[in-house]
C-alpha cells in the first residue's frame, strides 16, 4: 500500500542485494566489536591509539549496520556519515599501519587496508556507498 | 584445537552452503532444508563452544585466550543471526545471507585453529 511519505522508500537501503550487504556489515560489527573487546580489557597499555581507533572502527560498522538496516531519510544520512568515515579509516589506518608497522602490534580490523580480513574492508565502503546512491529516492528527501 | 569438532563444523557449513548456491541461482528464500542445515550447524558450533571452553580452562599455553573464546562465542552467535535476518527476504538475497554465513563458519574455525596453534605454529 502507497503510504504517504517516505515508508515506501523506508526499507530500501535493506532489500534484495541491500539484505545482504548488511549482513556482511553485521559481521564486520560483530568482528571488530569482539576485537575491540578483547584489546581494550586484556591490553590496552600496549599500543592504547592502536586500540582506540580499533574501538573506533568497531563504532562505525554498528552504526553503518543499524543505520542501513533501518533506511529512511533519517538513517540514510546516518549510514552516509558512517560509511564514509568507514572509507577515510580504513584508508588511513591502512596507510599508517603500513607505514608505522610499530604502532600496530596486532591486526586491527582495518590494518594493512583489511588484509586480515581478505580486504573487504576496502571494498565495503565503496559497496556501501554505491548502494545508498542506488537506492536514493527520486526526490532526494530532505524531509 | 580438537580435529573432529573442527571437521565437524566445516562439513556442517559446506554441505548446507551448496544447496544455499542452488537457492541463490534459481532465485529461491530460504527454504526448510536451509533452515534444517543452519540448525545443524548451530548445534555443532555449540559443541565447538564447549569443547573449545574446556581445552582452553586445561592448559597453561601462552595462547590469544580472549581472541580465541571471542571467535568461540561469535561462531554460536552468527548462525541465529543470519537465519533472523535471511528470512526477511523471500528470494535469492534471503539465501545469500546464510550462503555468506556457511562461508563465515570454516573460515572462523581456522582462525581458532590458528590461535589454538599459537604465534609459532
Amino acid at each position: 500500500m502507497a503510504d504517504a511519505t517516505g515508508s515506501t522508500d523506508a526499507a530500501t537501503t535493506r532489500r534484495g542485494p541491500g539484505r545482504v550487504l548488511v549482513a556482511v556489515y553485521g559481521l564486520f560489527a560483530l568482528a571488530a566489536g569482539a576485537r575491540s573487546v578483547v584489546q581494550l580489557t586484556t591490553k590496552f597499555n600496549d599500543a592504547p591509539l592502536a586500540y582506540l581507533l580499533s574501538a573506533f572502527a568497531a563504532v562505525v560498522y554498528i552504526v553503518a549496520t543499524i543505520s542501513l538496516a533501518r533506511g529512511g531519510a533519517t538513517w540514510r544520512r546516518v549510514a552516509f556519515v558512517a560509511i564514509s568515515t568507514e572509507l577515510v579509516g580504513v584508508l588511513a589506518v591502512g596507510t599508517a599501519s603500513v607505514v608505522h608497522s610499530s604502532s600496530f602490534p596486532d591486526a586491527t580490523v582495518w590494518s594493512g587496508y583489511g588484509s586480515g580480513y581478505g580486504f573487504v574492508p576496502l571494498v565495503l565502503p565503496f559497496v556501501g556507498l554505491w548502494w545508498l546512491r542506488h537506492t536514493r529516492p527520486p526526490r532526494d528527501g530532505h524531509a | 584445537m580438537n580435529p573432529a569438532v573442527e571437521t565437524l563444523v566445516v562439513v556442517a557449513s559446506l554441505v548446507p552452503a551448496l544447496w544455499a548456491v542452488v537457492l541463490v541461482v534459481r532465485d529461491k528464500g530460504v527454504d526448510l532444508a536451509l533452515l534444517v542445515g543452519a540448525a545443524v550447524l548451530e548445534l555443532t558450533v555449540i559443541v565447538q563452544l564447549v569443547v573449545g571452553i574446556v581445552l582452553l580452562v586445561g592448559s597453561d599455553r601462552d595462547i590469544a585466550r580472549g581472541t580465541f573464546l571471542g571467535y568461540l562465542i561469535g561462531a554460536v552467535l552468527v548462525p541465529p543471526a543470519g537465519v533472523a535476518w535471511a528470512v526477511g527476504e523471500k528470494n535469492r538475497y534471503g539465501s545469500t545471507v546464510l550462503l555468506v554465513v556457511f562461508v563465515v563458519l570454516p573460515v572462523m574455525v581456522l582462525r581458532l585453529h590458528q590461535i589454538w596453534a599459537g604465534p609459532l605454529g
